[in-house]
């Protein structure tokens, strides 16, 4: 089961399981991410490289129109596997 | 004893496939670190045999834990041979205007996993990984 939804504060809330099948209902709501944001991971259980890559397209369109995006919250696991890629110095992580 | 399961070559399959390794994992007291990190090399060596391989065969997942070591392997049959150990490394300290997603995957499960092979025979292919368990 995963969830995401945009909530005050231009904070968007992630929560269950982001593998691969779930990417699509991830974009949906990502996608209308137009200004600076931030993305609490709090409820996020997993998340693999397929929901990695839409956050990095996500940055990518954001940073391009000089806005920013925060992730926050992040387990200790899934901290690790930003880490594995290199993102945790890409993403902004608090 | 082995325990392994046939899936369907589709991406919609894997909460079933999550289902299936993780009763597996729970009946081992197999969590944390350790499983968060099979299901991860589990699920992209999974979708990298769906999106790549053309072969209309089931995929076969199995998994074992002895002496403290789990092993998974993943066999897709009556397909070309695809070695995945020898994708170039993705260079994980290119800045964010120069990175593509592609390859994350494979790089991913290298870290998380500690050991990765690959065997081709009659045109089978198994991927073989290893996580070495904390005793």
């Amino acid at each position: 089961m995963f969830e995401a939804r945009t909530g005050e504060n231009n904070t968007t809330y992630l929560s269950g399981r982001l593998d691969a099948s779930q990417v699509p209902a991830a974009a949906a709501v990502l996608e209308k991410i137009t200004t600076s944001a931030v993305i609490d991971f709090a409820d996020l259980e997993y998340i693999s490289s397929a929901g990695i890559g839409e956050l990095l397209a996500v940055l990518k369109r954001l940073s391009d129109l000089g806005l920013s995006l925060k992730l926050v919250n992040l387990s200790k696991h899934i901290r690790d596997v930003f880490g594995y890629a290199g993102l945790d110095k890409v993403f902004v992580i608090e | 004893m082995a325990h392994h399961k046939q899936f369907p070559r589709n991406i919609a399959v894997l909460d079933q496939v999550f289902e299936f390794v993780n009763r597996y994992l729970s009946d081992q007291g197999i969590s944390g670190e350790a499983a968060y990190s099979v299901d991860l090399a589990v699920e992209e060596i999974f979708t990298n045999l769906v999106k790549y391989n053309r072969g209309g065969n089931d995929i076969d997942i199995e998994l074992e834990c002895e002496n403290a070591v789990l092993t998974v392997k993943l066999r897709d049959h009556d397909v070309d041979r695809f070695d995945i150990t020898e994708v170039a490394a993705v260079d994980t300290t290119l800045p964010l205007s120069e990175r593509k997603p592609g390859g994350l995957g494979l790089h991913m499960v290298r870290q998380a996993m500690d050991e990765i092979e690959y065997s081709y025979i009659d045109r089978t292919s198994t991927i073989t990984m290893r996580k070495h368990l904390e005793k």
